[in-house]
């Protein structure tokens, strides 16, 4: 789907896509998982034994779903390190760095217009709303990221409706179009995208704790990239809460290496690590209360995708990286 | 009566080009329909004169909320004004484009809305094509029926075929905002470019703002069709400013490559609205296909003039334009020609058009070439296909829709004719 006329084009398009590079491949594989959980099942061969061996149309369509997903969140990949000068992403350099910022723009554009294709495609307008509005909560987070002003970065309240634009929305929303294109009522399309956004949630908020501890669960062993770079998340937002006065350190400016220790050092003293993982559980239990929540089903795919799903929102909370 | 509501914003309209040359004329303060400063004296069967000319002038600076002289009804050889044809309604249209660039976080709002703000539109060549043709194709702006009650239908069709205006001017901004940032420039529309004033990060953002916001406005139209059409668009934006950035010296001697990236880059957006346009209102595939390739032909042309007016500037002869493709090392079609002509004009430009010695060396075998008059004629021949388009139209008695065609045709004239 990502060959293009242009040569160059096509390898900056490809460049995440590619065998061993393609990440976790954690929102198509719950975007599927979501599509199964929902009832729509790979076809089984009829009782006359004959095999079906296509999938259904409707799981090509969920499938298209899982890709103009992915394509779309590498294409926020693809300029969030143009605006970052990134140079890695992936354990590779990243495009920007290899290719330079140029076609990584273009690269991004060029997904961004193909998922836009594969979305008019589906024939359904509501999804493509969806996806759309997805797009833009992801424009919107990068922005509110990089123009805080000091009362703002200091809000939970803001940090959380960003790191929804950021991470939930594109996946909340991929899984609301799976139950919109498989006919689902308005009730179940909710239930699928409140899982979605929990989880989205769950998942970042630990990625913050993570930050900071690493593979460890003690502090300070982690990359402490977020921190570095003056970003300012759920644990040491929590830190402030106990220590009014840490505020005032990161004001000073976390470029400057003393702050940042002086602020470790606060978040050691303080809840937040633990209050951050409490606050991501609490999401995950969200999550999963929404797939309960589903209609009964009795088949076994049914009821294993939903198994399956529950226990992404155990994994989330419990990985080390 | 069809209130128009941008009557009281007309007023403060004030359009200040700086490289803008048409003139917008803005309404007058009547509260007449749009349709009454056209019934006379304007005969109807008059068709374009020689006095194109009034209608290219240098840009002045207009004090805000300046009404501008009309320049209809000042001559009965007065040719149609396509621009002012649409004045009223492309008020509406930028209103509403302004209305919805405005989002929660401001510097995103800013930095989208750069390109919005008064004063700073640009030609919106687009948008006036896109609602000629709407009228074109027989998609009037209501009017009263005979109990004087106003035709809420019609309006909500106009009021979608306006929205394709809106999509249209969004993508070409993100696609400017985009370019800036990938070329580096200082100045777009007489200003500072946004890259430059606000950095390159929030363009790269404020243009995928902007792409997501035509996204979400194309999917509120509920035809996916169109939504094809305009995603294709974007997806040809962005090919073809691939194919000019990656050239290899085998294609960027190649006037088929130059061709089909001028396709991409210049004609696709305008040909897809246009077909849009068709689609949204119903008409045959064949209909469909003539505003498509309308738009495409007029495209081409406009970019081909814009190639020599490069070279040559307001005057006919060389080297008076501000020869920034050549001096960026992009080959456009006088001087392909040229190399046709003078097979070792190539080894100059291949040797490098960083270098100023081969820039003027290419430049002497362009005048020596016919490449200038061989584009011209190019041109010609699409503007003309273009007009022929139109004129396979479907017959339509109505005054409006005849006018807006001829305003089309017009501006298939305007379009290689004019100067800057």
């Amino acid at each position: 789907m990502v060959v293009a006329e242009v040569p160059k084009l096509a390898s900056a398009a490809e460049y995440f896509f590619k065998m061993g590079v393609e990440g976790k491949r954690f929102r198509p594989t719950v975007i599927l998982l979501m599509a199964t959980a929902l009832n729509v099942q790979i076809s089984k061969p009829a009782s006359e034994g004959v095999v079906d061996m296509f999938p259904t149309e409707l799981r090509m369509r969920q499938q298209s779903i899982a890709e103009i997903t992915e394509m779309i969140h590498v294409a926020s990949l693809l300029h969030d390190d143009v605006l970052d000068d990134a140079d890695t992403r992936r354990g590779i350099g990243s495009l920007n760095f290899v290719m330079g910022n140029k076609i990584s723009v273009l690269a991004g554009d060029f997904l961004l217009s193909r998922a836009c294709i594969t979305l008019a495609s589906l024939k359904n307008t509501e999804v493509v709303s969806l996806i759309a509005t997805a797009v833009e909560h992801l424009v919107t987070g990068e922005t509110m990221q990089m123009s805080t002003s000091a009362e703002q970065r200091s809000s939970m309240d803001y940090y959380l409706q960003k790191t929804y634009y950021k991470t939930a929305s594109l996946i909340s929303n991929s899984c609301k179009s799976i139950a919109l294109l498989t006919g689902q009522t308005a009730e179940v399309a909710m239930l699928a995208y409140e899982y979605g956004k929990n989880l989205g949630l769950a998942f970042q908020l630990i990625d913050d704790v993570l930050d900071f501890t690493g593979t460890s669960t003690s502090l300070g062993k982690g990359s402490l990239s977020d921190i570095r770079h003056g970003i300012v998340t759920a644990p040491m937002l929590y830190a402030m809460e106990e220590f009014p006065e840490l505020r005032s350190v990161i004001d000073k400016g976390l470029d400057n290496p003393v702050n940042v220790d002086l602020a470790l050092e606060y978040l050691g003293k303080s809840h937040g690590i633990q209050r951050t993982r409490e606050l991501a559980a609490k999401h995950a239990s969200l999550a999963s209360a929404a797939i309960e929540s589903l209609p009964e089903n009795d088949d076994e795919d049914v009821q294993r995708s939903r198994r399956a799903l529950i226990e992404l929102t155990h994994r989330v909370i419990n990985r080390t990286k | 009566m069809f209130i128009y509501r941008g009557i009281c914003r007309i007023s403060k309209t004030a359009a200040n080009y700086n490289r803008c040359r048409w003139l917008y004329s803005s309404a007058s303060h009547q509260q007449l329909s749009h349709y009454s400063r056209f019934t006379s004296p304007i005969s109807t069967s008059h068709e374009v004169l020689g006095c194109r000319v009034n209608n290219f002038l240098i840009s002045r600076p207009f004090s805000s909320g300046g009404p501008q002289p009309s320049y209809e009804g000042s001559s009965i050889n007065d040719p149609v004004d396509p621009f002012s044809l649409v004045a009223d309604e492309l008020s509406i249209v930028a209103n509403r484009l302004r209305a919805m660039v405005v989002t929660q976080v401001p510097k995103l709002a800013s930095a989208a809305e750069y390109f919005f703000k008064m004063g700073v539109e640009g030609k919106r060549f687009r948008p006036t094509v896109i609602l000629l043709m709407a009228t074109a194709l027989n998609v009037k702006i209501s009017k009263p029926t005979s109990e004087g009650v106003v035709d809420m239908f019609s309006t909500e069709l106009r009021t979608r075929l306006q929205s394709i205006a809106e999509i249209t001017e969004m993508i070409h901004v993100a696609s400017l905002l985009h370019d800036d940032v990938l070329d580096d420039a200082d100045t777009r529309r007489g200003i500072g470019s946004l890259n430059f004033v606000m950095g390159n990060k929030i363009s790269v953002l404020a243009g995928d703002f902007l792409l997501s916001r035509a996204c979400i406005t194309l999917a509120s139209l509920k035809n996916t069709e169109v939504v094809s059409l305009l995603a294709t668009a974007v997806e040809h934006l962005v090919t073809g400013e691939t194919m000019q950035m990656s050239t290899s010296s085998e294609q960027r001697s190649s006037m088929d490559y130059y061709l089909q990236k001028t396709y991409y880059k210049t004609a696709s957006l305008i040909s897809n609205s246009c077909k849009s346009i068709a689609l949204l209102t119903g008409q045959t595939a064949e209909v469909a296909t003539l505003a498509y390739e309308y738009g495409k032909n007029l495209g081409l042309a406009f970019q081909l003039i814009d190639d020599v007016l490069d070279f040559t500037g307001t005057s006919t002869s060389l080297g008076k334009g501000s020869l920034s493709d050549i001096r960026h090392g992009i080959v456009t079609a006088p001087m392909l020609y040229a190399m046709e002509e003078f097979p070792e004009l190539r080894t100059v430009v291949d040797k490098g058009l960083d270098n100023p010695e081969n820039v003027d060396l290419a430049l002497e075998y362009l005048g020596k070439s016919h490449g200038i008059q061989r584009t011209r004629e190019l041109a010609a021949k699409h503007a003309s296909l273009a007009s022929a388009a139109i004129e396979s139209l479907p017959e339509n008695d109505d005054e409006d829709v005849q006018r807006s065609r001829r305003a089309l045709i017009e501006l298939t004239h305007r379009v290689i004719n004019r100067t800057k």
